[in-house]
């Protein structure tokens, strides 16, 4: 081995690296950027989680003095930190609140609930949550169960009975939205079908559009009658074929093999995935105008597909972002596809329920085909 | 006789860089007009703003008629570059049609053209053959094809030999010679002086300028040289733009 010509060889890395700005800045940048967002993310600093809180006990007479345990146990969340309490008039005010998404859950005291309690007979109190996204119904739940710990230490120091009150409650648990038994599998199945459905289409087109350009033919297509937007539609319509072929490979085999959840219309879920990847090929064909070679495209995966799957809410809920941070996922097609594919599949929600998430994924489209074109009208100035 | 293109003025500038400098240019139709000067003095930059690739930053570009860029005229123009523009993956015959159909032509009519000039340039041995295997001779032939697959009235060749042995050379300026046969307007740059020679009338362009324009004949005895190589470097060592035999600077 000869030190000369390894040096020789790791030298030339060395001097082209410096030349190559581009890819400095993103073995530099990047890495701090994506790790300050997965150090916030992973930290317990997130926002709150919106949670609702119905009362309709009345309190009772208790040995020492009138107590209301629902107020009691209202105190108790206000001092959570994870989540904020809002105070609705009765549990059905709760319960559209959840369903809307002004509230991520919602607490229930029904009525008696203090005089059964005290009189030790059973009683039930319900916790409410959407049940499509496991980490805020988590959330939820751990929250109320704190609580409500806290508050039958109180009242067994203050009683003076060990363990006894408490025992008598009982947690009812609703998913508002999907209901009872849903798996891991189904919960995070669409996470990772809009995230594959969208790293593959995107390196697919971004790579075979390169290779256009590096063999000079799309100079003879900017040389030829076509016009701008007959080349962009022409490759949108031919890579589309394949991914959407990709798209219902995914789809196909999480349903068929993977038994993944699709509680609504299978049809609705791969329209969604479709209308992300019209969006996601033109975005891959308008990037690829700004790489000169297949080592820059590869470059540009972390940057577009890196922050989409920290902020997109594949993962982490985009409800408990920063308002900065939530304000970047709405931007972020993943965000709208993934919610979408969540309501239909999980929630077996309908047409009217997706369609402005639809609408958003559209303009993506619309707007990524206009950066192309613009990108080949650069190309030709 | 009309001009095939007329290049008035024009300007274009790459940044700092000025590619065309008020460049004057007018090009006879039917005639073979050869473009001769070094690396960088604007040749490419020429032809692509005749092809109407490229946008003057002033000055205009008429082309049979109408002022570049035009898309009418786009279909009109038959454009060859010097690396093989070609779909590797297809082979010659499926880069034909496909050309052809982006220019306007009926499937079965790209088909029925393909066929002809698969023929014509000597390519039906390996036209079913993907372009990644075929030699540089049979890949610059499918070049020239595809540019000629719509029936161009002008060809814009820029340095179409480069890289190619001198049998394969000869060949496609036989298919040059051809075209000029028909009726076609060529314009062709190149910097092999044998080349040269066989155009009817050469424009030498240096820092983006015409430097000296006329016939190979009259551009050796201007400078009193024997070959084409000497005039050449007689113009290009002489500071003086100078401009022979009418049309021109």
């Amino acid at each position: 081995m000869s030190l000369e010509r390894v040096t020789a060889i790791a030298g030339r890395i060395f001097t082209q690296f410096r030349r190559d700005h581009r890819t400095l800045a993103l073995i530099l940048v990047v890495p701090i950027v994506v790790m300050s967002l997965v150090g916030y993310l992973l930290s317990e600093r997130r926002e709150p989680v919106p949670v609702g809180f119905a009362n309709a006990d009345q309190g009772a007479g208790a040995p020492v003095e009138p107590i209301n345990l629902g107020t009691a146990l209202e105190e108790e969340l206000h001092r959570e930190a994870s989540i904020t309490l809002r105070r609705y008039a009765s549990a059905e005010a709760a319960e559209a609140a959840v369903r809307s998404g002004d509230v991520l859950g919602a607490v229930e005291i029904p009525e008696g609930f203090s005089e059964r309690v005290l009189s030790r007979r059973p009683v039930s109190l319900r916790i409410v949550v959407r049940g499509i996204e496991p980490v805020t119904d988590g959330t939820v739940k751990i929250t109320v169960g704190r609580a409500m710990a806290r508050l039958a230490e109180r009242m067994a120091a203050a009683t003076g009975a060990p363990g006894g009150a408490g025992r008598a409650v009982t947690i009812e648990d609703v998913s508002l939205l999907a209901g009872p038994g849903l798996s891991t599998i189904d919960y995070y199945g669409p996470s990772f079908i809009v995230a594959f459905a969208f790293f593959f289409t995107f390196l697919l087109t971004s790579v075979s559009f390169l290779r256009e350009r590096s063999t000079g033919t799309i100079e003879r297509l900017a040389a030829s009658p076509a016009t701008r937007l007959e080349v962009v539609v022409g490759y949108l319509l031919g890579f589309l074929v394949f991914a959407l072929l990709q798209s219902l490979v995914i789809m196909g085999y999480g349903v068929w093999a993977l038994d993944m959840r699709v509680a609504g219309s299978i049809g609705l879920a791969l329209l969604v995935l479709a209308v992300l990847v019209v969006g996601v090929v033109n975005l891959g064909i308008a990037l690829s105008f700004f790489a000169r070679n297949e080592l820059q495209v590869v470059q540009f995966i972390p940057l577009v597909f890196v922050p989409q799957l920290l902020l997109a809410g594949l993962i982490w809920p985009v409800e408990t972002f920063h308002p900065i941070l939530r304000t970047v996922a709405q931007v972020l097609p993943l965000t709208h596809a993934l919610a979408a594919l969540r309501t239909v599949m999980i929630a077996g929600g309908g047409l009217a329920d997706i369609q402005g998430r639809l609408l958003v994924l559209l303009a993506f489209a619309a707007a990524m085909i206009a950066l192309g074109a613009g990108a080949l009208q650069k190309q030709k100035a | 006789m009309a001009d095939a293109i007329r290049v008035a003025s024009v300007v274009r500038t790459f940044g700092a860089v000025r590619a065309l400098d008020g460049l004057d240019l007018a090009v006879r139709a039917g005639e073979i007009l050869g473009l001769l000067g070094p690396n960088g003095s604007g040749k490419s930059t020429l032809i692509r703003v005749i092809v109407g690739l490229l946008r003057p930053s002033s000055g205009t570009v008429v082309v049979l008629d109408e002022r570049m860029p035009s898309r009418r005229v786009a279909a009109r123009i038959g454009y060859m570059t010097q690396s093989a523009a070609l779909y590797e993956d297809l082979t010659a015959r499926e880069n034909l049609i496909f050309f052809g159909r982006l220019y306007g032509l009926s499937r079965s009519e790209a088909k029925r053209r393909a066929a002809e000039l698969i023929d014509r340039v000597s390519l039906s041995e390996k036209a079913d053959v993907p372009v990644n295997r075929l030699s540089g001779g049979m890949r610059q032939r499918t070049n020239l094809a595809c540019a000629l697959i719509h029936r161009p009235e002008l060809l814009l060749l820029d340095e179409p030999t480069v890289g190619i042995d001198p049998k394969a050379r000869r060949g496609l300026w036989d298919y040059f010679y051809r075209l000029h046969g028909e009726g076609a307007t060529i314009v062709v740059s190149t910097h092999i002086m044998d080349e040269v020679e066989r155009c009817h009338r050469v424009a030498m362009i240096e820092q983006g300028r015409i430097i000296a324009l006329g016939t190979p004949e009259e551009l050796r005895r201007a400078v009193g040289a024997s070959t084409i190589e000497d005039a050449y470097l007689a113009f290009s060592g002489g500071a003086a733009a100078m401009a022979i035999g009418g049309a021109g600077a």
